[in-house]
């Protein structure tokens, strides 16, 4: 069937290639196969007595699209489908499901996305069986991030744990998915038995494009907001970047280099030659090239320090470390035992900041609201990686970046209310939305609920929120200053306060965004459905209805 | 005067039931630390005056927060007078509230800066609780009461002081908005209550300062004061008061219808009654006659020289229905503090603390916060304040005085005194950069370290006793009194300041414009030639200010 030649350079390939290159490689030939059958597509008969869930689990809002994407189809085959969100599925309909699909994406270290929380502890609970279950997985990813699509496959293996059955194998798609999506959805409707139209186009370029578009950026403005004295330090960096792409609401994606410092002392503790050649996920790179920008050497994860002890045959009890300090208290033989090793290093994680600006006020700029994230170790101060790189920014420096789409994380329609609630950086999207309403003219009302410690010296984008109010652009804002009075009052204390505003603007319509650390959303969350209660409705269902209407987003970190 | 030439000043009081204007809801915004500009003009009836930082307007505008906002607040201590229990409380206050800073001001009393709007409730509940208050401390209103601190100048001190609270009470406004805004008083249900026949809805058209003068010593600077009273007293005994008249400091650049003028002494009042009655009248005049479309010209001294002073006086005959006396006669020969013990005629002790610019501070040469607190927490004293900055412990018995002594050497408080040259012990700068909003150039910050450079000019001229007395205003408004210094210097812009001679060392006369806008080498360019005709050509005992005026230098 194949000529030894031929295979010898299948092989060879092969051999060459990593996990997840072989696992691009095989969505790629099944995308070859299925659009240069060349066939017409073929309808077949309806099956009507088929039924489908797709149930996706979304962050940015890919995976609802996706999944809306394949309802269509599914649909248009005759299918009777039903989409529906993780967050909003009814966990005791899992064992009566025939066909299950779902769709879902991974979060930074690996987890689910929160709407996907639910579902994905519960089919981690042992105790119940699924053994009618016929279901497949379609795990959306980054390959920049260590853990790809681990969250999918977790969903997947434990799915077949549980006593399904796999229609189809698991397909993990990186940011570029949809072509990865179409096939999957593809092999599923025909295990179906259903119709093959397939709209991937010939002639598509065979390299696999990134599908992120990195953009060289132009520091502009990076000024610290706090003023003296505050224990806070919050950049507001404004970024020049010529064609820029992105809608109030979205992040960009910041891969941080590692300090040449840090890299230089790691090269000469392992004797490798920094001008070695590797190759790194497509890419030919020396060594100094790999552990300068692209490798995490920083803190490194219990499970690289278990591979290193492995790797050079030791018992090592896995500690919080960085790369050198292994190196350091755990010396490799010689550079090629190093040389071997590097491999197994995990890219560096991107960062994601929210987009504080909005195209309709800047064009061509990016503007960022960066808190310098400081903790300590060993009784040590130190600095995020990215946060610290991007403070000590200076105008004219140039950073790459990609944009991260967030639909999950969009202003309405221009005639509707928003009640935005953004403490410290989760200030951020709201400037955006802001700038973006102004600029618009859009008639809606806006509220916005900002904390932080101090006034006089953390009000951050101050002048900017007065000329807003004088503007009328925003109609009402409430502050809370944690550490100006004895007893510490946050962004919550003020809903309270106002509950009952609070509660006429949601019932009004309003759509209610939630954007800063994780914590404060929880308590946040808490007090919304305390407002609700207190207004004599039912708050899960009414919060349920909130969420499944897209009036009530998070974003979060 | 029809009512399109009020200023927008005098339209903000008649319009802002008394007083309140809408300061709570103006506290209640919680997007800015400032308050409306119609509020701005009402809280200094309330002894507070919004400020920012100008040191840090530029950094914070591209911090893109609004300026530092703050208060200063000033309370009302007529006659400089605090308990132990006060001074510690004041001190807390600060601390808690404020910079921390006590500012001992020109006017007897202590400000306090750095104030948020946030905190100024709370601020002024602990000083109510103290017996404490910021009533009218600003504003178009009577001021702070002023008079000779120190207990020592006359064995009748007490009965004259005592004038200062008469006088106080006298004049206080009716209107009970500060009890309701910023102590949480309720509401008047009946107006009439605060109907205030003095003031009416138009309070005065700008300060009204009154001052109480002691002679021989001229402390007060009294004829710095829109009122004068200059205390008559023979064989111990009180006879009443020389009222003068039209004193004011302050005047504009380049502004020449403003100028400062020195109270012209009009007669003599004696018995309590008339004293009172003839205080009130001169502000009634003032309320009906003063100019209320020019704020500049609003002062007492323009509608005296106006109206001119005969008609002034016969004014105040027929609204007090009886004649002034003819004025008595008196001699000042010094206005300075006494630094150091003294014991009055009823036995008691006074110690008077060396205190530059009346701030006081823990600093490298001496723990002046920290001993003063120390001191207040025996509880064996009174505090005075003076008017040139300085506090006077006082009251302390024979009994206590080792104890307060011991004090006072444990934190080296007499020994920086002493070391105080007779220069600095004389001089007196205001506020200035960078809090007052009026300041072209620094003062209090900058007077010290030219204070450094002078001295030895002195020095090298066998000067360094000479008592000179020496002033710096970072304006024209002359609140340190530049104004009536032998050697005054009044701000131009930043680092340069007018050179003013020719005023006497007991604050008689004002001074002449002699150089304009010198920085620092100018200054001490200038000075030194007139150090050393001064040294060569003086008459004995003749005073700097005096020579520079017999020799015409200006």
């Amino acid at each position: 069937m194949i000529t030894p030649e031929k295979n010898r350079q299948i092989q060879e390939l092969v051999a060459s290639l990593g996990r997840e290159e072989l696992i691009w490689m095989k969505g790629f030939l099944e995308g070859v196969l299925a659009g240069s059958s060349g066939e017409p597509a073929l309808a077949k008969a309806p099956q009507s007595s088929t039924k489908i869930t797709i149930a996706y689990g979304t962050e940015s809002g890919n995976s609802k699209k996706v999944a809306s994407a394949f309802a269509n189809r599914a649909k248009q085959e005759g299918i009777q489908t039903k989409v529906v969100s993780l967050d909003q599925y009814r966990l005791t309909d899992l064992p009566k499901e025939e066909y299950f699909l779902t769709v879902i994406s991974t979060q930074g270290e690996g987890e689910p996305p929160a709407s996907a929380k639910k579902f994905y502890d519960h089919i981690h609970q042992n105790g119940f069986k699924l053994p009618r279950l016929k279901y497949g997985v379609l795990a959306l990813g980054d390959t920049s991030y260590p853990m790809f699509c681990k969250a999918g496959e977790d969903v997947d293996n434990q799915l077949q744990y549980l006593g399904g059955e796999r229609l189809v194998d698991i397909q993990r798609c990186d940011v570029d998915y949809e072509t990865d999506a179409e096939t999957w959805f593809t092999s599923v409707l025909q295990k179906l038995g259903g119709a093959t139209t397939v709209s991937l186009p010939l002639g598509r370029p065979v390299k696999k494009t990134t599908g992120k578009k990195i953009y060289q950026g132009t520091i502009l403005t990076n000024i610290n907001l706090n003023d003296r004295g505050s224990s806070k330090q919050t950049h507001h960096i404004e970024i020049a970047a010529e064609g820029v792409q992105y809608q109030a609401g979205d992040s960009i994606g910041i891969i941080p280099h590692n300090s040449e410092l840090l890299v230089q002392a790691i090269i000469e503790r392992t004797g490798i030659d920094p001008q070695q050649s590797f190759v790194h996920r497509d890419e030919t790179c020396t060594a100094y090239e790999l552990l300068h920008k692209k490798l995490n050497i920083a803190y490194l994860p219990e499970r690289i320090i278990t591979k290193y002890a492995a790797h050079t045959e030791r018992e090592i009890e896995p500690f919080r470390s960085g790369l050198l300090e292994l190196l350091i208290k755990h010396p490799v033989k010689d550079a090629a035992q190093f040389e071997s090793f590097i491999q197994q290093l995990e890219p560096i994680t991107p960062r994601l900041y929210s987009i504080a600006s909005s195209l309709e006020k800047f064009d061509g700029e990016v503007h960022l609201t960066v808190g310098r994230d400081k903790f300590s170790v060993a009784d040590e101060v130190q600095y995020g990686l990215c946060s610290d790189l991007l403070c000590a920014l200076k105008r004219g420096d140039t950073i790459d970046f990609y944009v991260h789409h967030n639909d999950q994380f969009r202003l309405p329609q221009s005639d509707r209310d928003v009640i935005m609630i953004g403490p410290g950086t989760g200030i951020a999207p709201f400037r955006a939305f802001l700038a973006e309403r102004e600029s618009t003219g859009a008639s809606g009302r806006n509220w916005l609920f900002f904390g932080d410690q101090h006034f006089t010296t953390d009000f951050l984008y101050q002048t900017e929120i007065q000329q807003w109010l004088d503007d009328g652009v925003l109609n009402k804002i409430d502050l809370a200053f944690s550490r100006d009075q004895s007893d510490k009052i946050y962004v919550q204390d003020k809903m309270k306060k106002c509950g009952k505003e609070f509660y006429e603007w949601i019932k009004n319509g309003a759509t209610l965004y939630v954007c800063g650390a994780k914590r404060m959303s929880e308590d946040v969350e808490k007090t919304i459905t305390d407002i609700i209660r207190e207004s004599g409705e039912d708050a899960d269902t009414f919060l349920d209805n909130l969420k499944g209407s897209g009036r009530y987003l998070k974003d979060v970190y | 005067m029809s009512e399109n030439n009020l200023s927008s000043v005098e339209k903000i009081k008649q319009a802002s039931d008394s007083l309140r204007g809408s300061i709570t809801s103006g506290l209640a915004d919680e997007v800015t630390g400032a308050i409306s500009e119609s509020d701005k003009a009402l809280v200094k009836f309330h002894g507070m005056y919004l400020q920012d930082d100008r040191d840090r307007r530029e950094e914070r505008a591209e911090k893109k927060l609004e300026r530092l906002y703050s208060f200063m607040i000033r309370l009302r201590l007529p006659g400089g007078f605090l308990t132990a229990d006060q001074y510690l409380a004041t001190q807390d206050i600060a601390g808690e509230h404020t910079t921390g800073v006590i500012k001992i001001t020109t006017r007897q009393t202590v400000q306090l800066h750095g104030l948020l709007k946030t905190h100024i409730k709370p601020t002024i509940k602990a000083f109510s609780e103290a017996k404490l208050n910021s009533i009218a401390t600003c504003g178009d209103i009577n001021r702070n009461v002023i008079c000779s601190a120190h207990p020592n100048q006359s064995p009748i001190h007490r009965q004259i002081h005592e004038f200062s609270y008469k006088i106080n009470e006298l004049l206080l406004p009716k209107t009970k908005a500060y009890y309701e805004i910023w102590l949480d008083e309720e509401k008047l249900l009946d107006k009439k209550e605060e109907e205030d026949p003095l003031y009416q809805d138009r309070y005065l058209p700008r300060k009204f300062k009154i001052a109480i003068a002691i002679p021989p010593n001229n402390d007060v600077d009294v004829f710095g004061n829109d009122l004068a009273l200059i205390a008559i007293v023979e064989k111990n005994e009180l006879k009443g008061f020389n009222v003068a008249i039209g004193g004011g400091m302050s005047s504009t650049h380049g502004n020449p219808a403003t100028y400062p003028r020195l109270a012209t002494v009009i007669g003599f009042v004696s018995g309590e009654e008339k004293i009172l009655k003839t205080i009130y009248e001169i502000a009634t005049i003032q309320r009906d006659y003063g100019n209320r479309s020019d704020r500049s010209l609003a002062r007492l001294k323009y509608t005296v020289d106006r109206l001119g002073v005969d008609w002034f006086k016969e004014e105040i005959e027929r609204r007090t229905g009886f004649p002034l006396e003819k004025e008595k006669p008196f001699t000042f020969t010094d206005r300075k503090d006494y630094y150091g013990w003294f014991k009055n005629s009823e036995g008691h002790w006074y110690y008077t603390p060396f205190i530059e610019n009346g701030r006081v501070v823990d600093s490298e040469a001496v723990a002046m916060k920290t001993a003063l607190y120390e001191i207040a927490k025996t509880r064996k004293l009174n505090f005075r304040f003076t008017t040139n900055q300085n506090v006077i412990l006082s009251d302390i018995t024979e009994k206590d005085k080792p104890l307060i002594n011991q004090l006072l050497d444990k934190y080296r408080v007499r020994e920086y005194t002493e070391s105080i040259s007779a220069l600095r012990r004389n001089a007196m700068a205001c506020v200035a950069l960078n809090t007052c909003p009026l300041a072209f150039a620094e003062a209090q910050r900058y007077l010290p370290s030219l204070l450094d450079k002078i001295e030895p000019l002195l020095d090298k001229y066998g000067l360094g006793k000479e008592e000179i007395v020496i002033r710096m205003t970072g304006c024209p408004n002359g609140c340190a009194r530049s104004y009536i210094a032998e050697i005054g210097f009044i701000g131009t812009s930043l680092g340069k300041y007018n050179l003013q001679l020719g005023g006497d060392h007991q604050g008689m006369r004002l001074n002449k414009v002699y150089r304009e806008s010198l920085d620092e080498a100018g200054i001490l360019a200038e000075l030194e030639p007139l150090f050393k005709l001064f040294a060569a050509e003086r008459l004995k005992n003749e005073s700097f200010g005096d020579f520079a005026k017999r020799k015409q230098i200006v």
